[in-house]
């Protein structure tokens, strides 16, 4: 079986010679020096996580588009999607990572081009099989593919670096090319990355790999398979080799803590034993930023955690009752070590005891798109993967026909985008922010956000060029708040709305800390909301914004809610022994989700559990404050 | 054993499976089928020069007198293989090798075009097919004072803010966190921060005095218009990335259905309905 597919490995090598992807003697345009304002002045949209035909898994379930298509939607061109949809976004994004498996990177679209007589695996022949049936069988195919991969049964052929390095090298070569081609600073960012499938038997500890650099450097390497990888050392050792060498730059971004059954942010070093200081500051400096919020659920916060909380759990219906594969169901021990705000405890936790904190992320949103189509609009959602495109029936469909059993399409959330503070649009600029965690997650609308925070901000600094001074006298968001100051600290806190979306409910400050005895704890401040003065807080809760949803049309009216929000905030409670930190969020109004737009346009009637409204959200990195 | 038989027999062989598939790809580089009868096999300056280069595109270095003598023992089966393989007719009626070699043909169309690099003139034809595409964005300084929702008490705001920015007083709007000042900013930042609506009613606002209030997604805004620079017709040496990615992209497809156009055309395609 290996020589067999060995051998289809060696023939999609050797075709390449005929197909010649290399752009000999191609010109390159001189890219534009681009300037740096002094301080970042505007926030530039786009997404770390997206797949084209080169995954596996995407290819698997019919995405054909490849990552230039990837690209050019992302630019705000039109292409036709994989089901043969006109596909054009409202706003054009300003960067993108395409972010492909490099496990088997291509390996799909390689077996499906093989020639059938070349496959004597069995396994790999009843895949060929079914993916040449037709979309329903393909799906089928990668359902079956993604069990396989979740108890260890990938035929190895399918997936043997050894035996495929020259295909995947001309692969990413071509992909390198193609990134750089539509890469355009000042305009359009567009970034080399892939990502970093690590997996305990379907518990997802996946990273998206991005890197700072051009093809010049990155051509150095193939995407970095983990293989039998169970911890994400190996990446970080390989992350550190690529620096030495290169004199490059590279992060990684964790997603999905809500399918990792608590793996993702645990106590314990992979080896057991308490997080010792070194490993703290590895995981810190390797893993600047985590992805909160994406189709497949969002990782904020749960309720099992956060009772008082009753904006929790967005986005974990389906979610928390298994892993990824679904092959394991999620204990309620497992839930602390999955979601974010949970994660920046644990951080306050280690550190107190280690000196170093392993957990101080900051975070963004992306969609883990499977379909080369980068969407978060619910009235423009082009699902998870090819099999859930726009359709009458997508609605009430399994989230994959056959693995993952009992998630359901209409549990996935159109859901989000990576929001930078940087200098200009390049990769530099950006990629620096995300080391300095000076980013924020959306649910998809463009909701612009800012904080500062500090010691003296008063009111009145709204009234000046308060952004100027924030920096100034303060720290932006994913900054640390050093001591020194008198009384408590001070955050200045502005959100906009998204020009084309829903007015703002509430802007929340949450707060996490721990005690004098080791306890941490978290609580949720409502700092400045809507019609403040008809919504008067009783028992400390803030009656409802209202909602203007016509489901039947999927409309909804700014009637309610507000354009813009903004507050100086005191901690009212902060004692400055204690080491906390403060991340805002950013409620809209009810608008309607997916679901209801496809309601609307198909005339369907959906059950009663599928959610037809709902409160879209920005989540900002945390600012931390550490005693001296 | 029956040729069927001994033939089933080598089709299970994973190695036979790989030449082959090698000899298809070598006719295809080739341009021509071998004569099926044909039994002599001429190993010469071309087909070493063609391994040779293979090797070093591999290994980034010469092949050895071993390795260049294995290459070309490896070659000739290939090729003995390939005959065989040819008269035993395996290439018949096999709905994959027709839709295999329909693919190739069709790749190697589109890699005719991916390797070529165009011509400027080429370029240029495109970017005179839309020059507003590849055109130099219009660019527009403004200042601008944000007063809120779009409400009745807004817009009589904006009256009695106007004309205090108008006496050189100084106006304080509803803090949000975009810039009170835009520099040389395009109409899809202005777009994106804004809303369509805006940049629409921003091209009509003279350049000079405060102005107002214009409506956004945000909700009203007094602006004043300092500088603006026309839309610049493009030149083909600032845009050349953007312009060779459309041409590649339009290319491929291009280079696709020609090559079948012309293909076609050498062919009487008849149609037969049942009576």
């Amino acid at each position: 079986m290996r020589k067999a597919l060995m051998g289809a490995a060696l023939l999609l090598a050797s075709t390449a010679l005929v197909s010649g992807c290399d752009k000999i003697g191609k010109s390159v345009g001189s890219k534009a020096e681009v300037k740096n304002n002094a301080y970042p002045e505007q926030v530039y949209w786009g997404d770390t996580h997206l797949h084209t035909s080169n995954s596996v898994d995407a290819f698997g379930f019919g995405t054909r588009l490849d990552p230039e298509a990837a690209l050019r939607f992302a630019k705000g061109e039109e292409v036709v999607s994989s089901t043969g949809v006109k596909a054009k976004l409202a706003r054009p994004l300003d960067f993108l990572v395409v972010s492909d498996h490099a496990e088997g990177i291509g390996a799909t679209k390689a077996l499906y081009e093989a020639p059938r007589m070349m496959i004597t695996d069995p396994t790999a022949l009843r895949w060929y099989d079914m993916m040449h049936e037709g979309p329903a069988g393909s799906l089928k195919a990668t359902g079956e593919m993604l069990a396989a991969r979740a108890s260890g049964l990938i035929p190895k052929a399918l997936n043997d670096p050894e035996k495929s390095a020259k295909r995947i090298r001309e692969l990413w070569d071509e992909h390198l090319d193609t990134v750089e081609d539509y890469n355009e600073p000042g305009k359009f960012t567009a970034f080399i990355g892939f990502e970093y499938t690590l997996m305990q038997t379907g518990n997802n500890l996946h990273r998206n790999v991005i890197f700072r650099d051009g093809k010049d450097k990155v051509g150095k390497l193939v995407p970095w398979d983990p293989q039998a990888s169970l911890w994400p050392d190996d990446l970080w050792d390989k992350m550190d080799a690529y620096e030495k060498d290169t004199g490059g730059k590279v992060l990684a971004i964790p997603h999905n803590g809500n399918l990792s059954n608590g793996l993702m942010w645990m106590m314990t070093e992979p080896g057991g034993g308490p997080i010792s200081a070194g490993y703290a500051r590895r995981r810190a400096l390797h893993e600047p930023v985590a992805e909160i919020t994406q189709i497949k659920g969002d990782s904020e916060a749960h309720p099992f955690m956060s009772p008082n909380d009753e904006f929790a759990g967005y986005g974990t219906t389906g979610w928390d009752k298994f892993n990824l594969l679904g092959n394991i169901p999620t204990k309620q021990g497992d839930l602390p070590g999955s979601y974010v705000r949970e994660a920046l405890k644990r951080g306050l936790l280690i550190e107190q005891r280690t000196g170093v904190n392993p957990y101080k992320f900051g975070v963004i949103g992306s969609t883990d798109s499977h379909t080369s189509l980068s969407t978060t609009d619910e009235n423009n959602f082009f699902g998870k993967h090819a099999g859930v495109e726009p359709s009458s029936h997508r609605a009430t469909d399994g989230f994959v026909p056959g693995v993952m059993s009992g998630r359901m399409n209409w549990q996935s959330l159109a859901s989000g985008y990576a929001a930078v503070w940087a200098t200009s649009n390049s990769r530099a600029a950006i990629f620096d922010a995300m080391m300095r965690r000076e980013v924020y997650a959306t649910t998809g609308p463009r909701m612009t956000v800012r904080v500062f925070g500090g010691w003296d901000f008063k009111a009145d600094d709204l009234k000046g060029d308060w952004v100027k001074a924030g920096y100034a006298r303060g720290v932006p968001m994913g900054g640390e708040l050093k001591p020194g100051g008198t009384g408590s600290p001070s955050f200045v806190i502005s959100a906009l709305k998204d020009p084309q979306d829903g007015n703002l409910d509430r802007v929340q400050v949450i707060k996490g800390w721990v005690d004098a005895s080791g306890q941490s704890h978290e609580k949720v401040f409502d700092v400045v909301w809507s019609d403040m003065a008809k919504r008067v807080a009783v028992g400390g809760k803030v009656p409802a914004v209202g909602d203007t949803v016509d489901v039947a049309t999927a409309t909804y009216q700014n009637t309610i809610g507000a354009p813009s929000l903004a507050t100086v905030w005191n901690d009212p409670e902060f004692d400055p022994k204690l080491r906390a930190f403060y991340y805002v969020r950013v409620l809209q109004i009810p608008t309607p989700t997916w679901m209801d737009y496809d309601l609307a346009k198909y005339k369907l009637t959906l059950p009663p559990e599928i959610p037809l409204r709902q409160q879209e959200r920005a989540y900002t990195s945390a600012i931390w404050y550490n005693p001296a | 054993m029956t040729i069927k038989a001994s033939a089933r027999r080598l089709l299970r062989e994973p190695l036979v499976h790989f030449l082959i598939a090698g000899a298809l790809v070598f006719t295809l580089l080739s341009g021509r089928t071998p004569d099926l009868g044909e039994r002599r096999i001429v190993v010469d300056e071309r087909v070493v020069g063609g391994l040779v280069s293979r090797f070093y595109d591999n290994f980034r270095r010469m092949p050895s007198k071993d390795e260049t003598d294995g290459l070309i023992r490896d070659w000739v089966a290939d090729q003995v293989y390939y005959r065989e393989a040819l008269n035993l007719g395996l290439d018949q009626g096999d709905e994959v090798v027709v839709r295999r070699m329909r693919r190739k043909l069709e790749a190697m169309t589109v890699a005719e075009a991916e390797t070529k690099t165009p011509r400027d003139a080429e370029l240029q034809a495109l970017i005179d097919k839309d020059p507003a595409r590849y055109a130099e964005d219009p660019r527009t300084s403004f200042d601008q004072v944000y007063l809120g929702a779009d409400t009745p008490q807004n817009r009589a705001l904006a009256e009695t803010q106007l004309a205090r920015l108008r006496k050189r007083e100084r106006v304080t709007g509803t803090p949000i966190p975009i810039p009170a000042s835009f520099s040389g900013a395009s109409a899809d930042q202005i777009s994106g921060t804004f809303g369509d609506e805006f940049t629409l009613a921003l091209r009509n606002v003279a350049p000079g005095p405060w102005n107002g209030p214009i409506a956004s997604g945000l909700g009203l805004h007094l602006v004043r218009v300092s500088a603006r620079t026309a839309a610049q017709p493009p030149v083909l040496a600032k845009v050349r990335q953007r312009v060779e990615n459309d041409w590649r992209a339009g290319a491929n497809a291009r280079a696709r259905e020609e090559a079948y156009a012309r293909m076609l055309e050498g062919y009487d395609v008849v149609i037969e309905l049942p009576k």
